[in-house]
């Protein structure tokens, strides 16, 4: 057995979708994460994608088919509890009192309505640390406003730069919004954990989406605060309006490639001649002025390419002219024989990966990235994806499957005392 | 007040995006960082726009200066040896070293893991490869837009008639990678301090950035589904995604605005046509449930639109959130930086720089109550504190100092 970050750490895991990334991380770095699901039903195990295509099971349903689900709450435990009855509410002071950590999404000061704000938590357990993930906050004039994804990511400045501009702005894919709040409200307990081992303190750790996103604007906030500039979307092209050959979405046999060469750190365009000669591609790229342009196109250049506006259309007409050939030389080829050869040589060149290309992809594959996890309750494995880091002495793992609704029920409540028949008392009360 | 990382010791060999937004984050709960760079191996991003008004060099850009903040600056060139040996001493110094150096740079400083426990047998050494340590693309690179397309970002986000061009920035650069970096810190150091013991982290930035796109490899690995661009929808919400408002205008040019809307179940969607006015169209039957209106999304799209073209997205957005209803406008910079919400509590530190000047820093990923976080100074001018970084905490006399001089180690 590996040692732990997290092994002597219980977290209260009352996550909805803005918060249940970082117990994810918390869970997989080692911490006995307990996620509570209300007695009627979690609404995250509704959302797809599901095992099969199939939410319901067939014949014999089963209310755990989610692969959304699955993602976000392996190696938890799971208990059913609505702690807004009576005898709800005192099973959940009692597991409090053995917690380290309450994870919580609520609308800022619902909470606190119900006197469990944290100010009571700390009554009952001196020195825990509560982690609030909201859309805007624990206080100002948006606090209570409603948040989804997408309201966060429009609200952050991160939208308005993603896309055509002549389309709506686009929303990056895979709820983003609630993975950088989840990232932060990780980052924000594991700072006030360290802070507690050394000092017996605790503290309200509080998130904010549009917060924790609103530095993925790049240098948007700096131009405008510098400049006076606003960014906005530059679409496929990007930020030179011009065909460059070498930068950009380019089509191959079987899908796409991301290109990037002349930037720093790369090899020149002329490994690319090279290469595109080897393969009998290079058209007349080695003659004239098409060869004087190979030779002095890099990032400096196509920055200082204003700076001559006489020179401009000629420039202009010489780039288009190579990007047609280097689009011809992309079409000939398949996306990973351009990526893989390309970057043997240094070459800028990254695949547009789909979902399939990363299921395939054999570096993924070497480092034994990909995890497969018994689902006892379907018979069978499910494919999971790695932790994001590797620590050497504390690894994340991927250790048990998530909890079906209420399994861990009789095992957390033992350990609270509970007996067999309390707990059918519980379950009838609609306590848990 | 005392701060968690009060006394923590950071040697921060990184650049660009990843490793100094980590870096910065650990300064602002109270490390030491030391930020090396030299002038034989800039840091790309002090070239990078915008730049101070009026200004030229390499401390004015507001790229580098926002991910550096707070930082000691020590200009090191590691092509000599005695800059080298220094950068041994700072290893010997330091906690915690970060860097997201590629693997060929770390084997040429000869910085990797086994060699830095040899100087300091409890180290915490973080290093982001673009592809991990090993297998057959350990030395594939690229910047934040190339990684993108490598995991999956560009072919899944964006509207399904556009070509994969991602999300306009180099997106896993900023809270992705270096999020995740700051947490594998943390539990390292959680575990130091129980333990006494240090250890390695290897933040491959392709597992890490493709680590919140699970849905979608699951989703192939169970289902043999291949997802692909869907624009702004989502499975389970109607109306979902961004609509066009009245154009506002600024220095005399009209500005497209947007807001945001996210319809999850069918109380919102009631709640959403009552702020609308209970136009005859959303009594339609083929609006009614979230089914229906997934069936008929792109007329419910264009009847939205139709509401939101001829009115403010702030007024959409503060009638909606009246209502209870998910509703944002889409804002650019200029609107989050007068953000009232983003004002209120007082996110951006504004701080001055001696060349680039008052300038609005990015605040902390997350707050604490007890232990608020806070940016102690302005980003650092290429090598400013190089006799401080020397003599106090390396112990260098004066002669070695002038020596490191002669010798452009401190270059």
């Amino acid at each position: 057995m590996t040692d732990s970050a997290l092994d002597d750490i219980r977290v209260l895991d009352l996550a909805g979708d803005i918060g249940v990334y970082a117990t994810k991380l918390l869970a997989n770095l080692g911490a006995d994460v307990i996620r509570i699901e209300p007695p009627d039903g979690d609404p995250m195990r509704d959302i797809g994608p599901f095992w099969h295509d199939d939410p319901e099971g067939g014949a014999e349903p089963v209310a755990d088919r989610s692969l959304y689900f699955f993602n976000l709450n392996a190696n938890k435990r799971g208990i059913t509890l609505d702690f807004t009855k009576p005898d709800g509410r005192a099973l959940f002071e009692k597991l409090v009192a053995t917690a380290d950590v309450v994870v919580e999404t609520y609308t800022p000061g619902y909470l606190d309505s119900l006197g469990l704000g944290y100010e009571a938590l700390t009554k009952i357990r001196p020195g825990i640390i509560l982690t609030s993930i909201t859309g805007f906050g624990q206080d100002g004039p948006h606090a209570g406003y409603a948040w989804a994804d997408i309201v966060g990511v429009a609200m952050s400045g991160m939208m308005t730069l993603a896309g055509e501009k002549e389309d709506p702005p686009n929303m990056p894919y895979g709820y983003q919004g609630y993975i950088n709040a989840g990232i932060a409200g990780a980052g924000g307990t594991m700072m006030a954990l360290v802070h507690r081992d050394g000092t017996n303190e605790g503290q309200h750790v509080d998130v904010s989406m549009q917060e924790a996103l609103s530095i993925n604007q790049e240098t948007a906030m700096q131009t405008y605060d510098m400049t006076k500039q606003i960014r906005g979307r530059t679409g496929a092209r990007g930020i030179i309006p011009i065909d460059i050959p070498g930068i950009g979405i380019y089509d191959c046999t079987d899908g796409q490639i991301f290109a990037y060469l002349g930037t720093p750190g790369g090899a020149p365009w002329t490994v690319m001649l090279d290469w595109m000669k080897r393969e009998g591609m290079a058209e007349d790229l080695d003659e004239g002025d098409n060869l004087d342009m190979v030779k002095s196109l890099n990032l400096a250049f196509l920055t200082g390419l204003v700076r001559e506006p006489e020179k401009l259309p000629e420039r202009i007409k010489v780039l288009g002219h190579m990007h047609g050939i280097f689009s011809r030389f992309c079409a000939s080829m398949s996306k990973w024989q351009i990526y893989e050869e390309g970057q043997r040589q240094r070459l800028m060149l990254g695949i547009v990966s789909t979902p399939e290309d990363l299921a395939k992809n054999p570096q993924l594959a070497h480092r034994n990235w990909y995890r497969d996890l018994e689902h006892d309750h379907l018979g069978a494995k499910v494919r999971y994806v790695g932790p994001p880091y590797r620590l050497s002495a504390t690894p994340a793992t991927l250790r048990t499957r998530p909890p079906l609704p209420g399994e861990h029920n009789a095992a957390v409540y033992g350990e609270l005392g509970v007996t067999p028949e309390g707990l059918k008392s519980l379950t009838a009360s609609e306590a848990i | 007040m005392k701060l968690p990382l009060d006394g923590l010791k950071v040697a921060d060999f990184s650049w660009f995006g990843a490793g100094p937004i980590c870096a910065e984050n650990l300064g602002r709960f109270g490390a030491t960082v030391v930020r090396v760079e030299s002038e034989a191996h800039v840091d790309g991003l002090r070239g990078v726009m915008p730049f101070a008004p009026g200004k030229t060099g390499y401390n004015v850009s507001g790229y580098f200066n926002a991910y550096n903040a707070g930082k000691l600056d020590l200009t090191l060139n590691l092509s000599t040896e005695m800059g080298k040996e220094m950068g041994r001493k700072l290893i010997a110094w330091c906690d915690v070293f970060i860097t997201n150096q590629t693997n060929r740079m770390v084997e040429r400083w000869n910085f990797g893991y086994d060699e830095l426990v040899k100087i300091n047998p409890t180290i915490i050494a973080a290093y982001q490869p673009m592809q991990g340590f090993d297998g057959p693309h350990k030395d594939f690179f690229g910047f934040g837009s190339v990684l993108n397309a490598i995991t999956g970002y560009n072919e899944l986000s964006g509207f399904p008639n556009r070509p994969p061009m991602g999300i306009g920035t180099n997106y896993p650069d900023y809270v992705i990678n270096p999020g995740h970096t700051l947490i594998a810190i943390l539990a390292a150091l959680r575990y130091r301090n129980k333990t006494g013991k240090g250890q390695c982290i290897e933040l491959a930035q392709i597992e890490s950035a493709v680590a919140p796109l699970a849905p979608a490899v699951m989703d192939y690995a169970a289902n043999g589904r291949v997802q692909t661009r869907a624009g702004n929808r989502i499975a389970h919400a109607a109306p979902h995604g961004a609509y066009r408002c009245a154009d506002n205008t600024w220095n005399d040019q009209p500005e497209d605005r947007w807001i945001a809307i996210a319809i999850f179940d069918d109380a919102q969607w009631r709640t959403l046509v009552d702020a609308m006015g209970a136009p005859a169209w959303a009594s339609d039957a083929k609006f009614a449930t979230l089914a229906a209106r997934k069936q008929h999304e792109d007329e419910l799209d264009a009847n939205i639109n139709a509401w939101t073209k001829e009115q403010r997205a702030e007024d959409v957005m503060a009638l909606l959130q009246s209502r209870g209803v998910p509703a944002g406008v889409v804002q650019n910079a200029r609107d989050v930086l007068e953000d009232a919400q983003m004002k209120a509590r007082q996110y951006y530190q504004y701080l001055d720089h001696p060349e680039a000047g008052h300038n609005a820093y990015d605040g902390a990923p997350f707050r604490l109550s007890k232990t608020p976080g806070t940016l102690r100074s302005a980003a650092p001018v290429l090598g400013q504190d190089n006799e401080y970084v020397c003599k106090e905490l390396l112990g260098m006399s004066d002669d070695e100092i002038a020596e490191a001089l002669v010798e452009q180690a401190l270059y």
